[in-house]
Order: C-alpha cells, then sequence, then structure tokens
C-alpha cells in the first residue's frame, strides 16, 4: 500500500508539471498583449515606460527562458508576483482560497446530506411519492443555470420573503473576525464571536445551496443508480432469503457496495465544487479564488494563472489520489 | 417491504430537508447591528478592479473615491465645476515671479489623521515619491521639472515647458500630500531610487497617512474598503464614524440591498433596474455626471479598406448614425453628448456647442457625401468591440444600432466582437481594419489630456497623421490664458476633428446612483473620484 500510494505521488507531481506546461503554452499563444490588459491608455502609449514594465515582469523573455524562470521560482516555493495585484501569488492564493474553501466545504456536505439519503430513499421505494421528488431534485439541480438559480434565491429569500442575508461573507457593517484559517466559520468560533458565527453562517446559506444544486442533483441520481443495481444482486437475494430484516440488508450489504462510484463522483464533485464557482462567486459577491481566475485570465495575469492551474492541478490530484486509496479501502480487490 | 426504513422515516427526512430552512428563518444579527448602522456609510459598488490605493500607482476607476476620502491634493474641483480649480491644501496660487511655474500658498493649522501638522515638506515629498516612482501617474506631470520649498508655506512647482497647463491636473487624487514620517516609517521612498526602494505599496493599500476626513482602516480584497472617521480633519467633523465601501458585483444584487437598507447607494444599476426604483419612495436616484465617453474609431488606412480612406466616406457614416435615438432610446435620456473628444463640462465643450458643430443624423446629407466620396452605392466595413457594456448598454447593442442605421444610406457593417485584451492590443498597435468601439476615461481633467491623445496615440491608431496647423492649434488652445479665447480655440479645434471624421464620440454617460434617503448630501462628482466622501451628510 505505501508503494502504491509513493507511485502515485511520484505521478501526480509529473502531472501537476505538465499541467503548468500546457497552460503557459495556451496563455501566450492568447493574441492580446498582457501591457494592454493592464496599463492605462497614456502609460501603454509610452515606448519606455512599456520597455520598462516588460522587463520588470520578465515579458521580454524567450518564452522557454520565462518557463524556466517559473520552474525554477516553483523549486523555491515562489509562484510569484501577480501582474495586476501586484503581491506574490501565493498571497493573493492565501487571501482568496479560506473563501472557496469554506463556500465549497459547506456546499459538498449539504448535497451529500441530502443526495445521499434521498437517492438511497428513492432507490428503495420506487415510484413511490419519494422518487419523484428525488427526480424533482436532481433535475432541477442539474438542469437549472448557475446564475439563474442565485438570482432567483436571492431575490425570493433576500429580497422578497427577506430571510437571509445578502450578498458577501458577512454583514456590510460587521468586522471580519482575526483571520486565523480564513474561514470565518472556524474564525469566529476562535474569537469567541457567536454573533459573528450566526452571521457568517447565514451568509453562507443560499450561496451553498445554489452551489450545491448541481452536485446534488447527480449524486442523488447516482446514489439511486447504484443502489438499484445493487439490489438486483445475488448477495442481496441471499440475506433476504436468510430473512435478514430489510433495514439491515440495505444499511449492511447493499449500501457499502452502492457507495463505490458515489466515492470517485464525490471526490470529483468536491473538486469541481472548488475550482468552478465563479459564477456563484460573482452573484453573491464572494471574494473567493473563482473571481481571482477570471479576472487573472482575462487581465493575462500569467503569474497568476501560473499559479492557479498549479493549485487546481494539486487538488485535483489529490483528490484523485484520495478516490484511489478510499477504493483500495472500500475495495480489497483493487489492490491484490 | 412498505415496512420501509425504520431509520429515515418521513418526517425524519422532512427534517433533514429543512434543515436549511431553519437555518435561513433563524433571526439574522440585523438588530444587533442596528445601532452601528445609523453611523456608518455603506455604499454599494463594484470594486473588482481596484487594486492598489497607493496615490502614486493609482491607474484604475473605482480606487479615486477611496484615495479622495483619505488625502487631499493642494487644489480641488468642485462638482460642476470643471474648468477652475477649488482651493484644497492651498489656500492661494499663481504664477512664481519669473514664470516658469506656479505657487501655492499652504493652509495653515491644516493636520493629518495622526494629529501631526501638514508641513511644507510633506508636501514636496509627495510630489517627489510620485516623479521618483515612476508609475503611471508620474506621466501625467512628465511636464513638472521639480518641486521647491520657499518658505515654511510656500511651495513651488516648476516646469519644463511653463505655459502647459498644470493646476487642474494636480486636482487628481494621485498627486496628495502624504504625511511623510509616516510613509518612510511604513517603508515608502522619494528618493531617486523610489522605484527599488520603495516598499509601502502592501501598507499603503491597507492604511493611510493623509489629511483628508476619513482614513482607510481595512481593504480586504473583493470585499470591502473600511474608512474610519479622522478626527483631527482641517475641514470640521466628518459626519460618519466609518464608511464602507462594499464590493457587490452584480447590479441585480445592489438592486436588492439597496431596496432592503443594507447599502445606502448603489452605483451599478442599469436602466432596467434603475426603472424598478421608481415606485420606491425610500430611494432616490442621483445623476452622477462623468467625462468619459462612448466613442467609435475609424481607421483611413487605404489598404484595410478603400472607402474609409476617403474622408466623405468617413463623413456619411457620420451623418448616418442616430445619435439621438441611442442616448434617447438605448440610455433613456441618461447621456448627453460632447461634439468630439472634449467630454461636455470641460473648456469649450457645452451641448449648445455640440448641437452647432458636432454630427446630427441627416440621411440625405450622408447619400450625397456617399457620391462625393464615389461610392454611390455604399460600402462594406467591420466594427470590432469587446464584450462588455457602459451603463448597461453593451457594445454589442450600440453595434447593432450603427449597423442599422447605417444600412439606410447603403453602408454595410460587418459586426466583429473580439476578446477585450485582443480588442486592444489590435486598436492601441493601429491593426483595427475598419471601426472600433471602445471607451474613454481621462486620468485627470484637462483638455490638454484628451487633446494631445487624439492628436498623438490615438491618431496612430486610425493611421491618421495630423498636420502642423492641427498640432500647432492644440498647443495654443493648451496654453490661452484667456477663459473666451480658450474656449473658442477649443470650439475651432472640435470643427476641424468632426471634419476629419476618424472618431464619433456615441455618448458620454450620466451614470444614476441609487442613494437612500437616509442620506441628505451625497455630492457625486465627474472630476474623476466619482463621490466627495467627505460631504455625504445623513438625513438628520
Amino acid at each position: 500500500m505505501p508503494q502504491y500510494i509513493l507511485s502515485r505521488l511520484f505521478l501526480a507531481f509529473v502531472m501537476a508539471l505538465l499541467a503548468t506546461l500546457v497552460i503557459f503554452l495556451l496563455a501566450n499563444t492568447v493574441p492580446g498583449d498582457p501591457v494592454l490588459a493592464q496599463l492605462g491608455d497614456m502609460a501603454a502609449s509610452n515606448k519606455e515606460f512599456v520597455a520598462e514594465w516588460r522587463a520588470k515582469w520578465g515579458l521580454d523573455l524567450p518564452l522557454w527562458q520565462r518557463y524556466l524562470i517559473f520552474l525554477e521560482r516553483l523549486f523555491h516555493g515562489d509562484l510569484g508576483v501577480s501582474i495586476s495585484s501586484q503581491r506574490p501569488v501565493l498571497q493573493d492564493i492565501r487571501d482568496f482560497a479560506p473563501a472557496t474553501l469554506e463556500l465549497a466545504s459547506v456546499s459538498f456536505v449539504l448535497a451529500l446530506v441530502v443526495g445521499i439519503p434521498l437517492g438511497i430513499m428513492a432507490a428503495v421505494r420506487r415510484d413511490s411519492w419519494i422518487d419523484h421528488v428525488a427526480r424533482l431534485v436532481s433535475l432541477i439541480g442539474v438542469s437549472s443555470p448557475t446564475f439563474w438559480l442565485a438570482f432567483i434565491m436571492l431575490a425570493v429569500f433576500y429580497g422578497g420573503l427577506q430571510i437571509a442575508p445578502g450578498p458577501g461573507r458577512i454583514d456590510s457593517i460587521a468586522l471580519p473576525p482575526p483571520s486565523a484559517t480564513g474561514l470565518y466559520l472556524i474564525d469566529s468560533v476562535l474569537a469567541g464571536d457567536w454573533e459573528l458565527f450566526h452571521d457568517a453562517a447565514a451568509h453562507l446559506v443560499l450561496p451553498s445551496i445554489v452551489l450545491a444544486a448541481a452536485t446534488l442533483g447527480l449524486i442523488t441520481r447516482t446514489t439511486r443508480a447504484s443502489m438499484l443495481e445493487c439490489m438486483q444482486q445475488d448477495y442481496v437475494r441471499v440475506a433476504r432469503a436468510k430473512g435478514l430484516r430489510y433495514r439491515r440488508i440495505v444499511i449492511g450489504h447493499i449500501l457499502p457496495n452502492a457507495l463505490i462510484p458515489i466515492v470517485t463522483l464525490g471526490g470529483l464533485a468536491y473538486a469541481n465544487l472548488l475550482t468552478g464557482a465563479v459564477l456563484t462567486e460573482t452573484i453573491f459577491s464572494w471574494p473567493g479564488l473563482g473571481r481571482y481566475t477570471f479576472r487573472s485570465a482575462v487581465t493575462l495575469d500569467f503569474p497568476a494563472i501560473m499559479g492557479i492551474t498549479l493549485i487546481v492541478a494539486v487538488v485535483y490530484l489529490i483528490i484523485n489520489l484520495l478516490i484511489d486509496v478510499s477504493y483500495a479501502l472500500l475495495d480489497p480487490r483493487v489492490v491484490r | 417491504m412498505t415496512d420501509g426504513l425504520g431509520w429515515i422515516d418521513r418526517r425524519r427526512l422532512l427534517q433533514l430537508l429543512g434543515v436549511t430552512g431553519g437555518a435561513l428563518a433563524a433571526n439574522l444579527p440585523d438588530r444587533v447591528f442596528a445601532q452601528t448602522r445609523k453611523n456608518t456609510l455603506v455604499l454599494g459598488i463594484d470594486i473588482s478592479d481596484t487594486i492598489t490605493l497607493d496615490p502614486a500607482r493609482l491607474a484604475q476607476y473605482t480606487s479615486p473615491m477611496t484615495v479622495a476620502a483619505a488625502y487631499d491634493a493642494l487644489v480641488t474641483m468642485k462638482p460642476g465645476e470643471y474648468i477652475n480649480v477649488a482651493p484644497g491644501l492651498a489656500t492661494k496660487w499663481g504664477r512664481t515671479p519669473d514664470g516658469k511655474g506656479w505657487r501655492f500658498t499652504l493652509r495653515e493649522g491644516v493636520k493629518f489623521s495622526t494629529g501631526n501638522v501638514m508641513t511644507v515638506e510633506d508636501v514636496k515629498w509627495s510630489f517627489d515619491r510620485v516623479i521618483n516612482l515612476g508609475d503611471q501617474p508620474s506621466q501625467y506631470i512628465a511636464n513638472v521639472d521639480r518641486v521647491e520649498i520657499v518658505d515654511k508655506s510656500t511651495i513651488d512647482i516648476i516646469l519644463k515647458e511653463p505655459k502647459e497647463p498644470l493646476l487642474s491636473i494636480i486636482a487628481a487624487p494621485e498627486f496628495i500630500v502624504m504625511e511623510r514620517k509616516v510613509a518612510e516609517a511604513n517603508g515608502a521612498s522619494a528618493a531617486k531610487d523610489a522605484k527599488t526602494a520603495d516598499k509601502a505599496a502592501q501598507w499603503i493599500n491597507s492604511n493611510s497617512c493623509g489629511t483628508g476626513a476619513y482614513r482607510i482602516a481595512a481593504w480586504e480584497r473583493n470585499q470591502q474598503i473600511q474608512l474610519v472617521r479622522n478626527e483631527h480633519y482641517w475641514g470640521g467633523k466628518p459626519p460618519y464614524e466609518r464608511i464602507v465601501i462594499r464590493h457587490i458585483s452584480d447590479g441585480a444584487a445592489q438592486l436588492l440591498a439597496i431596496r432592503r437598507g443594507d447599502i445606502d447607494a448603489a452605483f451599478n444599476l442599469i436602466p432596467e433596474q434603475i426603472a424598478a426604483l421608481k415606485s420606491e419612495t425610500s430611494v432616490r436616484m442621483a445623476p452622477l455626471p462623468s467625462l468619459d465617453f462612448v466613442y467609435m474609431a475609424l481607421t483611413q488606412e487605404p489598404e484595410f479598406n478603400k472607402a474609409l480612406a476617403v474622408k466623405e466616406a468617413r463623413q456619411a457614416i457620420g451623418y448616418a448614425i442616430d445619435y439621438d435615438g441611442i442616448v434617447k432610446n438605448m440610455l433613456g435620456g441618461a447621456a448627453l453628448r460632447p461634439a468630439h473628444f472634449l467630454p461636455i463640462g470641460v473648456s469649450g465643450s457645452t451641448e449648445e456647442v455640440a448641437r452647432q458643430i458636432g454630427f446630427k443624423q441627416d440621411l440625405v446629407k450622408a447619400k450625397e457625401l456617399l457620391a462625393k466620396a464615389g461610392f454611390k452605392d455604399g460600402f462594406e466595413f467591420e466594427i470590432s468591440y469587446g464584450n462588455a457594456a457602459v451603463q448597461g448598454v453593451t457594445y454589442q447593442d450600440l453595434g447593432l444600432k450603427i449597423q442599422s442605421d447605417v444600412a439606410r444610406v447603403g453602408i454595410k457593417v460587418n459586426l466583429r466582437p473580439v476578446d477585450q485584451v485582443n480588442l486592444r492590443t489590435e486598436y492601441t498597435t493601429g491593426k483595427s481594419k475598419g471601426g472600433v468601439l471602445t471607451f474613454w476615461n481621462p486620468p485627470a481633467v484637462d483638455n490638454w489630456l484628451w487633446a494631445g491623445a487624439v492628436i498623438n496615440r490615438v491618431a496612430k491608431r486610425v493611421h491618421w497623421t495630423p498636420p502642423d496647423d492641427v498640432r500647432k492649434l492644440v498647443a495654443e488652445a493648451a496654453t490661452e490664458t484667456d477663459a473666451k479665447k480658450q474656449a473658442d480655440l477649443w470650439v475651432e479645434w472640435q470643427k476641424q476633428m468632426v471634419d476629419q471624421a476618424n472618431h464619433f464620440v456615441l455618448f458620454q454617460p450620466v451614470y444614476q446612483i441609487a442613494v437612500r434617503n437616509t442620506v441628505k448630501d451625497f455630492p457625486l462628482t465627474a472630476a474623476g473620484w466619482m463621490l466627495d466622501l467627505y460631504g455625504v451628510k445623513p438625513s438628520a
């Protein structure tokens, strides 16, 4: 097992590097000029200023040399400085990642906690009202566009019923908690500020539902399908023939086997939530990585783009690794 | 089988699903914040472009508002008056005895937010820092040779070209006064090697050391900027304890927030959202005039387009566009339209002048011009534009409007959407093969900055070489000291530019800001920093 993990880790490392190379080449084929994405009209027209600026950001060097510099810095744990924020990329990521991490994690838990039981019930009581509800929920979740759902949620619960707080992570006049982890739920507890905890939690409700919607739909459907498949297996028939209570069969026999595809799906879904929240973040003015990534891309902020790519690649690779490892735990046949 | 799942029955499941609803319905801490809310001003605005709050590095659209609240410049501009400057940290000014620069007398008893008295050294140091840092703002004052201390309340700014304008440029928030001691203690440098020696950007981004009505207390990126009252403000006690400039990127969310009273002003509403506020009695619309404009640039490079190379053909386009339709129907009338590259409100540009000398839709004249140009049956050209919107009007919609307008005289437009950065790359390098729809906003308020741009940078982009007499006219207008004569010269210049027909200004936005009636005074300004935060006052 350790050997298995080690070899996977090494592969992951190579893959991450490859991902940065691909993005580096892709980002550099865009015909736009980063100078013009960043500088004002007057500065961008001043040749000396532009030349100095290019030199400052290393944009005057040949492509391969720039990539080598990126690699060299990387091995010193330095992702370079973002051109548009003029701060170390690592610091930017550190500032923006917690908001996304918090939102994605809450959404993920929400999707699992609602999606799995719903899927199980739907499978067990096939064609009952609960199955229809589950189907409806997953259909709505999967098919409604995020920006639309986000806006409807805001309009109904914030604007209309006035039972939910508005955009942002905390109330507009609340002060953020002293930063320990950057996760407001945890920081506010550490600071002993329950008022703020309540505020931060309330602000998480709408965006996390919106973000969870698609994932929830997927998980419900997959759970249902997977359960149904397992229910047809011989061992279930045997268990029933033995006279076991149905509840035991579901929990003890069907569920563990049905969970395997959900682990894969869940892992990837989590990675997706972490990296794909741009729209939700925009509408809820959530200061997370999604917005940062978007801005970096449209302003051709190469160091930031590279940094984000690397982080995203690493997140996916780690989650994939965890999936594989958990496979081995769930299904001993995987590792011989 | 129907005996079912005892461990999760119908009721339990509903409870489970109800958890989210419960969290929503739980009482929010609104009441707790109610007290603070009265002393706090909350502005809802998209500040995603704010990347620095360092005056000497400023180059964005929304950051000047914050900087102008925390710092003061020697002179300033009052809302509505964009020709003559008003006293700021200087109470008097005039030419230096030798005529090579300007002499300023400092206001007495001005204190920084630390309580220390502002000195003439602070002023000199602040200018030196801008110049030596060599970032974008340094270019606007490239004409400044040096700053000299005369005595403890007098300072000279000596110019390289003494006749070129200075006052209106240094009213911009890039040229404010910082407290040298505090700035230096936090890594700032104004020395010759400031480019590498200055390490203060980080500190200046979340603090301030100015004389302004408010002090920057924190900036959480893409979240909010926090300002607190400067107890030592020279202009009297500022009314709010705190100001929160809250980042809300989505106009629809701003609309909901201002309705609920979570924010006191919403800056990024589009016309439909503004219309939705009509019935709301607790919210009013305040016009924010601007000196920005949206224009179409037309190349005259014959290699790109033979027709566009002919002046009369370009003029025909100018007479075919339905400008009034754009302003009235697309913007609900919330816009002005200057004759050319001088926004309405500055010297030589009024609505009257624009009506007299600007293009207006005249299809007969457009057809005559086409015939004269030798393109009786029209011609074809492309219009490129980015994926963006100004005042809720997308470039795409503008392109479609122009397309249908010029079609009426037989000119065919091919619309070409381009990514914003690529568009700018093409345009600034003179590779645009037809028209380009884009936006102009000035770094500071001075005719020279607009006119200079037209005859230098923008002319190159459309492959036009301005003749010497045009250059001379601009120089003359910029340096003329008699206000009336100066305005006349600028009118003459605009006439020539309209005739040249490389640029068609489509509209100059009058942004509509929604303000709650909890706020009484809300002095919006077109001078470049949107709002004079020191002058915002709550209703009693």
